[in-house]
């Protein structure tokens, strides 16, 4: 985030956008084991050894949903998806933007993490966090 | 592991599900476990301590409810546990006897969720990093169903199957939310909440209560019953809370939740899948009765969806699976479902589930699945194996 950010940011400590968007996720030094976000201690080792470390930008979109219908705060339809980085075992919950969601998402494609409007405050103006989308 | 003592289940209650927003949760489970109580044939004030399984009913919903019945003094004990707050409430229930801490105990369950809700997705935890960015209980059974039919090639008329058999059960389950038979193209052409699932591949938003009063061994015999109503034995009942998922299975899989607790429960009950005759799931949706009917044994990974295509799982087939309608029809009030489930074993058990009745019903299993965590196979999992 640039300090004269204004936005408002959902989970800003999970990941950055300098020099490209990447989510922040948690290795144990002595286990190597990774999590995503990061945990206080670290659930192989059971150490608190675990330094926050970026996570590569591209994934690999495990599963997907359209959600049709949510709580009032998400404009639907929006894709909703797991995401595997298979080299750290991680799998992240994350929504999934697309130019057209039925067309362009499908399981097993690259995704590439990106920054983008996730859902709207009680005030109706609108959050960011980190999401993804196919790599083109 | 100490001997435990054996438990059985004496007594039964239930309200019907459905929509009942001018009755607060307190006055649902108090119909419910006074019902228990007088099935039992004991008096309350044999009731040693309760347990009550909820969600959304705010502080002191046992306290609430047992007064209005007389009972005060006892301790009562408040039991969250996501969707499997209720056989939560019974796995507690079950030990204090197991252990030999108490001999009389009443677990219920009770949910008013109209209340609260008109209808859509559960309202869920906000402090979840997933749920704030979208997760919905729809969405993620959504993407397990998807990744679950590319995997093993089922289709969308599979589900709607499910849906189809379980609307046909609880049209004879008098308690049940939804009564009205269907069909694949009617559930089908449903508007779709989460593809692939459509509205009717997902539970209802209902209320109601559940309760059973369970009692050791040596006070079965002793105790004064005023009824000569056949005990059913808990045979086994392992509660587990979820552990980190396989980062390489199927989309933070509850299979592998309820395939340990399973396990479990077999084991302690000396049982295995091939034993049991009548089973509850915890089909919130659709997909979960193929994915937790592979998870129980009754099928291979993979092969869930043919026990629904060759209605081997109906009421009358080789495996009953949620002949009750399950919650996708019977209902689904989110504390109240695991005593639900129960209670309907306890009547198939007892033959007494006119018109769906399990033929020669001896064994039944009850399997609950609660609410989701990232990178976790679930929250809360309860196997119990209930007999003769």
């Amino acid at each position: 985030m640039s300090e004269n950010d204004e936005r408002r940011v959902l989970h800003a400590d999970f990941f950055t956008e300098n020099p490209e968007p990447r989510l922040i996720a948690g290795k144990s030094k002595s286990s190597g084991n990774w999590t995503f976000p990061p945990y206080l201690a670290d659930p192989v080792s059971f150490l608190d050894d675990v330094e926050h470390t970026q996570l590569p930008r591209n994934g690999i979109l495990h599963s997907f949903t359209i959600v049709r219908r949510s709580l009032p705060d998400f404009t639907v339809p929006f894709g909703l998806g797991l995401i595997d980085f298979p080299d750290q075992k991680i799998r992240v919950m994350a929504q999934v933007e697309a130019d057209d969601l039925e067309k362009d998402l499908k399981l097993g494609i690259e995704v590439e993490t990106i920054v983008g409007v996730v859902r709207k405050a009680k005030d109706g103006s609108d959050i960011y966090s980190y999401k993804f989308r196919p790599v083109k | 592991m100490a001997n435990l003592r054996d438990v059985y289940i004496i007594g039964v209650g239930q309200t019907p599900c459905g929509k009942f927003p001018t009755q607060a949760a307190h006055m649902l489970g108090r119909e419910a476990s006074w019902a228990a109580i007088k099935d039992s044939g004991i008096h309350a004030r044999d009731i040693e301590i309760g347990f009550c399984g909820h969600v959304y009913q705010g502080m002191g919903v046992g306290q609430r409810t047992l007064k209005d019945i007389g009972l005060v003094g006892q301790p009562v004990i408040n039991v969250e546990g996501a969707c499997g707050s209720g056989t939560l409430s019974f796995w507690e229930a079950w030990r204090t006897i197991a252990y030999g801490q108490h001999d009389v105990a009443l677990a219920w369950g009770v949910e008013n969720l109209s209340k609260i809700m008109s209808g859509g997705p559960l309202p869920l935890e906000e402090d979840d990093i997933e749920v704030a960015l979208g997760m919905s209980m729809p969405g993620l059974y959504a993407m397990r169903a998807k990744k679950y039919m590319d995997e093993y090639g089922v289709s969308s008329e599979t589900l709607a199957k499910v849906v189809v058999k379980s609307r046909k059960h609880a049209a004879q389950n008098p308690i049940a939310q939804f009564r009205k038979e269907t069909t694949i193209e009617q559930v089908l052409n449903d508007p779709l909440i989460a593809d692939p699932l459509t509205r009717s591949m997902c539970c209802p938003v209902g209320d109601a209560s559940a309760a059973a009063v369970l009692v050791d061994g040596d006070t079965l015999k002793k105790i004064k019953r005023d009824t000569s109503r056949e005990p059913i034995k808990v045979l086994g009942c392992i509660a587990q809370s979820g552990g980190y998922a396989s980062p390489t299975g199927l989309t933070c899989d509850p299979s592998e939740n309820v395939t340990r607790t399973s396990q479990m429960a077999y084991e302690q009950a000396g049982l295995g899948p091939k034993d049991i005759d009548v089973v509850e799931i915890h089909d919130a949706f659709a997909i979960a009765e193929l994915i937790v009917a592979e998870a129980l044994g009754f099928a291979k990974k993979g092969e869930g969806a043919r026990l629904v295509e060759e209605e081997r799982s109906n009421y009358d087939g080789e495996i009953a699976i949620n002949a009750s309608g399950g919650l996708l029809s019977r209902g689904h009030p989110v504390g109240a479902t695991g005593l639900l489930q129960t209670v309907e074993i306890v009547n198939q058990l007892r033959g007494e589930a006119t018109g769906y009745q399990v033929p020669d019903a001896k064994i039944g299993l009850i399997e609950t699945m609660g609410g989701a965590q990232p990178a976790m196979d679930g929250i809360t999992c309860v196997v119990s194996i209930l007999g003769k």
